[in-house]
């Protein structure tokens, strides 16, 4: 396949979008600790390789290498539900009457070449609510238990998908 | 389950320049998930990333002082990536101490193709890519957040997206 910028830029969010971005940090304030202390980097790092370099660390990592295949993914529960033609609104309801309560949106806005051919100006943003318009791009269950949705605001997005080209909802 | 960036940060405390945890911890706690996205995506490692985080964070607690007021995001994303780059570097010696190949890393089952592809990247042509397209952030800011010139960023960024054509191509 040939992809454009577009495409590839699209495929880039939702990629980093699945990527797992679990634990909200913990307050700072003394008297409210909680969480775990964790080693310093370098000596973290030499822990991870050093388990890595042990027959049981390779099937500790094994375990830990988790794949979270999209939603909509062949063999995942709503393969072929095509919500990329889904206005967000309709994409939220129809993920609630599948049982997915939990769900981040993550929208993109600002546009997608800067009008010389380059790229635009935009911003990321996350909410607990699907917004009302844009391109919805079904993601996947990340590592904190929540599905992630990217809807794509930005001004000459495409879409992707079945409904790439389509008119932005 | 991984322990919590701020959580390694408590015993700095005394010592800290920070003198208002909550005007701290408001403006960092947003940008954390996605700190450790982009450090999955760049380090290939969940775990990996996830110390980079943590070290990021206690970084940012140390110099909140001499924060200029500016994009806190950019400023912590500045930390993260040169510490990830940094453990690269120290990663590649390591393994190649003990001749062993690369550690099994974090995929992406949903676009195998383009991970792959991703993957066939430096590093920091590969961060570059992530910072433009996901963040939205001019070829100017990338080269502040990675150390680098803009027009060596637009090098990247121009050679990065024919190098990914390139293999989805050939995948495809």
């Amino acid at each position: 396949m040939t992809d454009t910028d577009d495409d590839l830029d699209m495929r880039l969010v939702a990629l980093a979008a699945r990527a797992p971005g679990r634990d909200d940090p913990p307050s700072l304030s003394p008297g409210r600790r909680r969480g775990r202390f964790a080693a310093p980097l370098a000596l973290a790092a030499i822990l991870v390789l050093g388990v890595v370099a042990t027959a049981a660390g390779a099937v500790v990592v094994q375990t830990m290498a988790e794949g979270r295949p999209g939603i909509e993914n062949p063999g995942q529960p709503l393969a072929g539900a095509n919500m990329e033609c889904m206005t967000p609104p309709q994409a939220a309801a129809f993920l609630a009457a599948h049982g997915y309560r939990d769900v981040v949106w993550q929208v993109e806005t600002g546009q997608v070449t800067d009008g010389g051919g380059g790229k635009g100006p935009s911003s990321t943003s996350e909410q607990a609510t699907a917004p009302e318009h844009g391109y919805v791009i079904p993601a996947s269950v990340a590592g904190d238990g929540k599905l992630h949705m990217v809807v794509d605001q930005r001004a000459g997005a495409t879409g992707v998908g079945a409904c790439f080209g389509m008119p932005m909802p | 389950m991984r322990s919590s960036p701020l959580a390694a940060i408590q015993p700095q405390l005394a010592t800290a320049s920070v003198t208002d945890p909550a005007a701290f911890e408001a403006a960092v706690r947003p940008h954390y998930a996605n700190l450790v996205r982009r450090l999955v995506v760049v380090l290939g490692d969940e775990n990996d990333a996830q110390d980079v985080a943590q070290e990021t964070y206690l970084r940012a607690f140390r110099s909140w002082d001499r924060f200029d007021g500016g994009d806190v995001r950019a400023w912590l994303y500045t930390i993260g990536l040169r510490l990830a780059f940094n453990q690269l570097r120290g990663r590649r010696r390591w393994l190649a101490a003990i001749q062993r190949i690369e550690p099994r890393t974090w995929t992406d089952p949903s676009d195998p193709d383009l991970w792959a592809a991703l993957r066939t990247l430096d590093p920091r042509t590969r961060t570059a890519l992530l910072l433009s397209a996901v963040d939205g952030y001019t070829q100017r800011e990338i080269g502040v957040i990675l150390g680098a010139p803009e027009g060596t960023v637009a090098s990247w960024l121009s050679r990065g997206r024919a190098a990914l054509r390139r293999e989805l191509g050939r995948d495809g």
